[in-house]
């Protein structure tokens, strides 16, 4: 079995596709503080992993596991309490161009259009890409998930599914160098979820993009990731990095329908099974 | 794909890329007219029992007039230039008060919401403002301003100004996290956040906030005119011909301050509907 044990990531030799470290976190703890309680939640600790350049690093574990804490780390909008983020070498402070992010929530702005809201992502830069170039990447970036022709919708006329993808045209558009998605396909329906998992699939072997991709569900972390990480619960530690070994797409019926299939499903389930059968501490699901 | 139901959602061509996921429906030019067709048939049904009801005079008419005495007072108040001087002082002391209002209560409201700080100094006040009823100013205020046009503009702004206020601090500490959360990702900055993410989530509630501004300075408009014996606007007329017992009149001016303040209430809903579409539809 491949495995790669938590503060040694050594799961680079296997199907990542190239070798060449892009996020890198060093004995990392992170939590939330309450003022009015006096508490300190710990909701990662000493939590040391690699994504490496051109990766699909899939990130599952129970809610409340510090998952989302962890990709607001690399995000730059949550400041580890002990420990370091690197991204090219250089530690992160805060937001930067060269990250996007996708939310569960969409977090589209209800007043723009779909286009105005891909457009979003690039007229805060400096440099700003000119008008001419923006139309044309926002046309690229629409192409891609498939959504040509709903430029001047508003998103409260669009599905969830449909919501998403300019979620995620609005994260493409900027060609970050690594993807972070927040439990991106979470609240769309079955059936739209197995379909954009596919189509992504799809646009991420186009684009080769590195990839962070936080979900709650097995089936689809094993389905989509080069690795699962699979983090235990409160606080969150990596239990084990879990190499995904089966060939692309996915999607093919020999794939999703082969043993190894279920193989790696059952052990990523038996790592988390206690965790989601037993009690949950009380508190907030973070 | 799931698309709303909410129309014909394919094209003649059955080609998903033609975009338009609202079609133009054709709908025939009675149809359109029906709900406006009704509210005719209802009011003037409503005149009509009314005038067959006053005719009776179970109701003395000394309290209940005929609705034609008081349309023909109506008229004649218009006619005659009884009617419009005091209209006409009303309705500019009421803009004029509501801009004052809107000047003072959105950017405090506003700095409220996004200010700690402010926010803990100034809410024990505004907060007993909101609650305070409004007549209980007017001693106050007469012996301050007099009886003359700044006391009655003094309580329009007293009344509009914190239903003004506390709806735009509402908006702004009500903000989308997700979406304060996509702004850092996608690299605005502060002032960025202010004019692309927090300022247009607040309009909807600035409205709002006009809106219940809009009721209570028509309350205090016509307290400020009844209690504060300036001697014009439309309390005044209501004033005299109770004094009177001008029985038509005073139906008369009910009915100019009803249509006045359904008509500014309606605007602003529409205008909330227009400047906010999304609110509306789905969350």
């Amino acid at each position: 079995m491949p495995h790669a044990t938590a503060s040694t990531s050594v799961g680079s030799s296997g199907t990542g596709r190239d070798g060449d470290v892009l996020v890198r976190a060093d004995h990392v703890t992170a939590g939330y503080d309450n003022l009015r309680e006096r508490t300190r939640l710990i909701a990662l600790r000493d939590v040391s992993l690699d994504v490496h350049r051109g990766e699909f690093l899939a990130i599952v574990g129970p809610s409340g596991c510090g998952k989302t804490t962890f990709i607001n780390m690399i995000g730059g909008f949550v400041k580890p309490l002990r420990g370091t983020i690197t991204m090219d070498g250089k530690p992160v402070h805060g937001p930067g161009a060269d990250r996007a992010m996708v939310f569960q929530d969409y977090a589209l702005l209800p007043w723009r259009t779909v286009e105005r809201n891909i457009a979003f992502a690039m007229e805060n830069r400096r440099p700003r890409p000119g008008r001419s170039e923006q139309r044309e990447r926002i046309a690229e970036a629409l192409d891609m998930v498939g959504l040509r022709g709903f430029e001047k919708s508003y998103p409260h006329e669009l599905s969830g599914g449909m919501r998403q993808r300019v979620g995620i045209a609005r994260a493409l558009v900027t060609q970050p160098a690594i993807l972070l998605m927040d439990e991106p396909f979470g609240a769309v329906d079955a059936m739209t979820r197995e379909a954009m998992q596919a189509e992504f699939e799809k646009i991420i072997a186009k684009t080769r993009q590195t990839v962070v991709f936080i979900t709650h569900s097995i089936d689809e972390a094993v389905t989509l990731g080069d690795r699962v990480v699979v983090v235990s619960n409160r606080p969150g530690q990596i239990r084990e990095v879990v190499d995904i070994d089966l060939p692309r797409s996915r999607f093919d019926a020999d794939v999703k329908g082969s043993t190894r299939f279920a193989e790696l499903r059952e052990h990523i389930w038996g790592l988390l099974a206690h965790e989601a059968l037993g009690a949950k501490p009380k508190g907030d699901a973070r | 794909m799931t698309t709303q139901a909410t129309g014909p959602v394919t094209s003649e061509t059955g080609q998903r890329d033609n975009g338009k996921v609202l079609e133009q429906l054709q709908v025939p030019g009675i149809a359109r007219f029906k709900n406006f067709g009704i509210t005719v048939l209802n009011l003037s049904t409503f005149f009509v029992l009314w005038e067959v009801f006053a005719r009776t005079e179970v109701i003395n008419p000394l309290f209940f007039p005929r609705i034609s005495d008081t349309f023909a007072a109506m008229y004649n108040g218009f006619v005659d230039g009884v009617i419009w001087p005091q209209l006409s002082h009303s309705l500019t002391n009421f803009l004029i008060g509501m801009l004052i209002s809107a000047a003072i209560g959105i950017p405090v409201g506003l700095l409220m919401g996004s200010n700690h700080i402010v926010d803990l100094t100034l809410s024990p006040y505004v907060w007993a403002m909101t609650s305070l009823p409004r007549v209980a100013l007017i001693p106050l205020l007469i012996l301050i301003l007099g009886f003359g046009n700044s006391m009655q503009l003094t309580i329009i702004v007293l009344s509009a100004v914190f239903p003004i206020m506390v709806n735009c601090m509402a908006g702004v500490k009500t903000v989308d996290p997700s979406l304060i959360r996509a702004g850092k990702v996608f690299g605005a900055g502060r002032v960025q956040m202010y004019l692309k993410i927090i300022l247009p989530f607040t309009l909807p509630f600035v409205i709002s906030g006009i809106n219940q501004g809009i009721a209570r300075g028509l309350v205090g408009m016509l307290i400020g005119e009844l209690l504060g014996g300036g001697g014009a606007g439309l309390g005044y007329l209501l004033d005299r011909a109770g004094d009177q017992f001008d029985a038509p009149m005073l139906y008369a001016t009910l009915i100019i301050l009803a249509v006045m303040s359904v008509g500014l209430v309606q605007s602003m809903r529409w205008l909330e509907r227009r400047v906010a579409p999304w609110r509306e539809t789905s969350a």
